[in-house]
C-alpha cells in the first residue's frame, strides 16, 4: 500500500472514525507529555494534601542539603496501599519514601520479618538519638516483632472537647472532675429532666469503630501487647466496654449517636445536640475548617479516667514515614526523612496548619504550642496536647488490629441489646457479660491469627 | 470476477491471524489468571516471593469458619429477597405501566428505571444518608407520618442491616427488572388475550394462563440474572458500611469476604478458595439454567 492509497482510504473515513483517531491522538500526546520523574531524585509518596503544602516550601533548602532533590507526589491512600504492597511483593520499584497512615500499614508486617518492605530504622534511629528524642508511645504502630520501620509523625493524643458556652451558661464546673462518673454527674443538668432530651452529654456511639477503641487504649489494656499478642479478653476492657455501652443504652443514657465526619454531625455539633467529643489533635483542625460556627465556644479538657489516678488521655491515628528496603537511594531518603520529620520549621508549621503536635520531644519548647487558640477560647491549646502526650497508651502494629476493632464493635452491639433484652443498663452488672463477649472475639482473633503461617512471633 | 472464489476458502494462517488478538487476550487476562487462582487456593503467601502449599487447607477452613458461613447465610437471604420481592414488584410494576389506561406511562418508567442512571455506589451513599439516625430521610418521614410513634434513633444500619440493603436493592432494581418484563409484555400477543377474554376468562386466569406463559422465557433469564448478581453484591454494603461488614456481620456478602481476606488482611490463599467456592455456586446455578431454558424450548 503507497501512501497515495492510504490518502484515498483517509478521504473515505467516516466522520465517526476521524473523531476515534483525534481521540487517541490527544490520549496518546497527553500520557507521554505527563510529568517526568527524575530518576536522580528521592521520590516521596505522600497521602495527605496538607503534608504536601507544609513540606513543599522545604523541598528546595531540603534538596539542597541532602545534594539529591526530593520528588514528591500526592496520591489517595488507598493508591499508596495497592502500589505499595504491589511493589513489595513483586519487587517492582514503589516510592523511596512512603508516608504511611496507620489503617494500612498493618498488612505489610503480615508475612515473615525479612520480608517486611520497608527498611528496618531501629538501629539508625538508636546510633542517632532519635529513639530518646521520639516520643516513647509513637513508635508503638510502626514496630513489629521489635523492629521499628517508620519514623513517627505524630503523637495524637486525644483531649475531651466540648460547648464550653452550654456548659458555663448553666453555671457547671469541670475543674474537679477527674473520672467520666464524675464528668457525667456534673453535667447532667444540661439535658434537663425531659424523657426525650434534645441534648446529650456525650457525641459517642458503640458502633464508632475509632472511638470505641480509643476509649479501650485509654483503659490501658487496649487489643494487643507489645508482642502482637491478643489481650482483648480482660476485666480491664470489659469494665469498659459495659461502661461505654451503659452510656448509650437505657432511660438514663447520656450518648447519642452523632458521627465524626458528616454534616448531620456537624450540624448536630453546631446544634449542641451533643456538648463533648472526644478530639484528638487533628481534630481540631478539621472543626475548624468544617465547623467554624463552633469557634469561639469550645474548650477542651484532659479526658475523664475511667477510676481514679487513671490515665486522662488516649490516642487516635497515626501517620509514619518508611524508607522502601529496596530503595537505592537510602542514605538520600534517610537524610531528608529525618528532615521532614524532625525538622523545627514543619514541627511548628505543622501545628499552626493542622493542629497536630510534633512527637519530637525536644521541639516542644517551641512558644507556638504556648500561644492562646480562639476556636477554644483561647485556651494553650498545644501545650494542653502536650501534656498528655507522654502518657497516650502504647499501641501494637498488629495486622490483626482492624479485624480486631471490627469484632470489637460487634461485641458492643450485642452488649447493648443484651442490656435492652434483660434491661440491664448498670455497668456492673453488665460486665460479666461483656467480658463473654470480649472472650468469643479474642477466640476468633486467635482463630484468624493461626491462619498465618510465615509468622510465629505475630502469632 | 474471482472474489468470492477467494474468500470462499480462507487460508488457515488467516483464521489464525484473526484469532490471535483473542486468543491471546483471553489466554494472558482469563485462562493464565484463573490457574493461577487455582494453584493460589492451594497456598498461603505473602506476595509470590513468600509462599508455602496448604494442599486443601484453605478450603476445609472455609467450611469451618463461622464468617464464612456468616456472609454465605446473608448472600443468600439477599438473593431470596431479591427473587421473592424485588421481581414480583418488577413485575407488577410492568403490569401497571404496560397497561394503556395508565396516562404518561414514559415518565413513570423513567422516574423508576432512573436509580440505574446513578449507579451503584452513589445510591449506596445516598442510601447511607436517607437510613440515618435523627436526621435521616426514612426515619424523620416515618417519624412525621406516625405522628411522633416511630423513633428517630431507629437502628437502620445497626441493627436490622438485611432489611435496609434490601430494601435499598428494590429502590435499585427494580425499575431495572421492570424493563425487561415491559420488553416481554408488549411481545405478548394480543390476540390470544383477546380470545381469552371472549371465552370468558378473568383478568386473572388471563394474566396465570395467556400472559405468564408468553413472558415465562424472559422471566427465567431476569432470575438467573437477578440470582447471578445477587449471589456477587459486594458495592452495596461495602460503601454503605463503610467496608465493614456492618455490626454482627449482618451486612457481610460472599464476595464482601472474599475481598477482606485478600486485600485487608493480606491472605490471598483463602480469598481464593472463597472465590472458587462462589464460582462453582455460580456454575452450578449456569447449569440449572441452561437445563431450564432448554426445556422452555421443547
Amino acid at each position: 500500500m503507497n501512501f497515495a492509497t492510504l490518502i484515498m482510504a483517509a478521504r473515505g473515513m467516516p466522520l465517526g472514525l476521524w473523531v476515534m483517531v483525534l481521540l487517541m491522538l490527544c490520549s496518546v500526546t497527553v500520557l507521554f507529555s505527563g510529568q517526568r520523574t527524575n530518576e536522580d531524585a528521592v521520590r516521596l509518596w505522600v497521602f495527605s494534601p496538607t503534608h504536601r503544602d507544609l513540606y513543599n516550601p522545604m523541598l528546595d533548602r531540603a534538596g539542597a542539603e541532602v545534594g539529591v532533590p526530593l520528588d514528591m507526589r500526592l496520591m489517595s491512600i488507598l493508591a499508596i496501599e495497592r502500589r505499595m504492597m504491589s511493589g513489595f511483593f513483586s519487587g517492582l520499584p514503589t516510592a523511596d519514601l512512603i508516608e504511611c497512615e496507620r489503617a494500612i500499614v498493618g498488612r505489610a508486617f503480615v508475612g515473615p520479618l525479612e520480608a517486611v518492605g520497608f527498611l528496618d530504622l531501629t538501629d539508625r534511629l538508636r546510633e542517632e538519638g532519635l529513639l530518646d528524642q521520639i516520643n516513647a508511645p509513637s513508635f508503638g504502630p510502626w514496630t513489629s516483632r521489635g523492629r521499628i520501620f517508620g519514623i513517627p509523625h505524630d503523637v495524637h493524643p486525644v483531649m475531651l472537647a466540648y460547648r464550653a458556652d452550654l456548659v458555663e451558661q448553666a453555671g457547671i464546673d469541670l475543674s474537679d472532675v477527674e473520672t467520666w462518673q464524675d464528668f457525667f454527674r456534673a453535667m447532667r443538668p444540661l439535658m434537663g429532666e425531659s424523657t426525650n432530651p434534645q441534648r446529650y452529654i456525650l457525641g459517642f456511639w458503640y458502633t464508632h469503630l475509632d472511638n470505641v477503641e480509643v476509649l479501650l487504649l485509654q483503659g490501658g489494656d487496649g487489643l494487643f501487647d507489645d508482642q502482637d499478642r491478643p489481650t482483648i479478653a480482660t476485666q480491664s476492657n470489659a469494665h469498659i466496654l459495659a461502661e461505654i455501652v451503659s452510656w448509650c443504652v437505657g432511660p438514663n443514657r447520656v450518648a447519642a449517636d452523632i458521627e465524626d465526619f458528616s454534616g448531620t454531625g456537624h450540624q448536630q455539633r453546631i446544634d449542641g445536640y451533643g456538648i463533648a467529643y472526644l478530639a484528638p489533635d487533628w481534630m481540631c483542625s478539621i472543626w475548624k475548617e468544617q465547623i467554624p460556627q463552633i469557634g469561639g465556644k469550645m474548650k477542651i479538657m484532659p479526658l475523664p479516667a475511667f477510676h481514679p489516678g487513671g490515665r486522662r488521655t488516649s490516642v487516635r491515628g497515626g501517620t509514619m514515614l518508611g524508607i522502601a528496603r529496596d530503595s537505592h537511594q537510602i542514605e538520600e531518603a534517610w537524610k531528608h526523612a529525618k528532615l521532614l520529620y524532625t525538622s523545627p520549621q514543619v514541627a511548628r508549621q505543622m501545628y499552626q496548619l493542622t493542629d497536630i503536635i510534633t512527637p519530637v520531644s525536644s521541639l516542644w519548647n517551641d512558644p507556638v504550642f504556648d500561644e492562646p487558640d480562639p476556636f477554644f477560647m483561647d485556651q494553650p491549646k498545644g501545650r494542653m496536647y502536650i501534656d498528655q502526650a507522654p502518657h497516650v497508651p502504647a499501641r501494637s502494629s498488629s495486622p490483626y488490629n482492624r479485624q480486631a476493632v471490627v469484632l470489637l464493635r460487634d461485641a458492643a452491639v450485642s452488649l447493648a441489646e443484651h442490656a435492652r433484652r434483660t434491661r440491664t443498663y448498670d455497668s456492673q452488672a453488665l460486665q460479666p457479660e461483656a467480658f463473654r463477649l470480649l472472650s468469643d472475639v479474642e477466640s476468633k482473633i486467635l482463630r484468624v491469627m493461626e491462619r498465618n503461617a510465615f509468622s510465629g512471633a505475630v502469632r | 470476477m474471482n472474489l468470492g472464489r477467494r474468500s470462499s476458502k480462507p487460508s488457515q494462517h488467516a483464521v489464525w491471524v484473526f484469532l490471535a488478538p483473542f486468543a491471546l487476550l483471553t489466554l494472558v487476562f482469563v485462562a493464565y489468571p484463573l490457574i493461577q487462582s487455582a494453584v493460589l487456593a492451594m497456598q498461603q503467601t505473602y506476595g509470590p516471593g513468600t509462599k508455602t502449599f496448604v494442599g486443601t487447607r484453605n478450603f476445609t477452613d472455609a467450611a469451618a469458619d463461622p464468617v464464612f458461613w456468616t456472609a454465605l447465610r446473608n448472600t443468600i437471604i439477599y438473593t431470596l429477597g431479591s427473587l421473592f420481592i424485588q421481581l414480583p414488584l418488577a413485575l407488577a410494576l410492568a403490569l401497571a405501566l404496560n397497561s394503556p389506561r395508565l396516562r404518561g406511562r414514559s415518565g413513570y418508567r423513567l422516574i423508576f428505571f432512573s436509580p440505574q442512571l446513578m449507579g451503584l455506589v452513589f445510591v449506596s451513599i445516598l442510601a447511607a444518608l436517607m437510613f440515618e439516625k435523627q436526621a435521616g430521610l426514612i426515619n424523620q418521614s416515618l417519624h412525621t407520618l406516625t405522628g411522633g410513634l416511630w423513633s428517630l434513633d431507629f437502628p437502620w444500619l445497626e441493627s436490622h442491616v438485611m432489611a435496609t440493603l434490601i430494601l435499598i436493592s428494590l429502590w435499585m432494581y427494580v425499575g431495572f427488572n421492570m424493563i425487561y418484563f415491559l420488553a416481554a409484555l408488549q411481545n405478548v400477543d394480543h390476540a390470544l388475550i383477546e380470545a381469552s377474554a371472549i371465552d370468558g376468562a378473568n383478568s386473572w386466569h388471563r394474566f396465570r394462563h395467556v400472559v405468564l406463559p408468553a413472558i415465562r422465557p424472559v422471566g427465567t433469564f431476569v432470575v438467573m440474572l437477578s440470582m447471578i448478581g445477587s449471589l456477587q453484591l459486594f458495592e452495596l454494603p461495602f460503601v454503605l458500611l463503610e467496608g465493614t461488614g456492618g455490626p454482627r456481620n449482618q451486612g457481610l456478602t460472599v464476595v464482601m469476604y472474599l475481598y477482606q481476606s485478600g486485600f485487608e488482611v493480606g491472605d490471598l490463599g483463602y480469598a481464593s478458595a472463597i472465590g472458587w467456592v462462589l464460582a462453582l455456586l455460580l456454575m452450578s446455578l449456569a447449569c440449572v439454567q441452561m437445563w431450564m431454558i432448554r426445556r422452555e424450548g421443547r
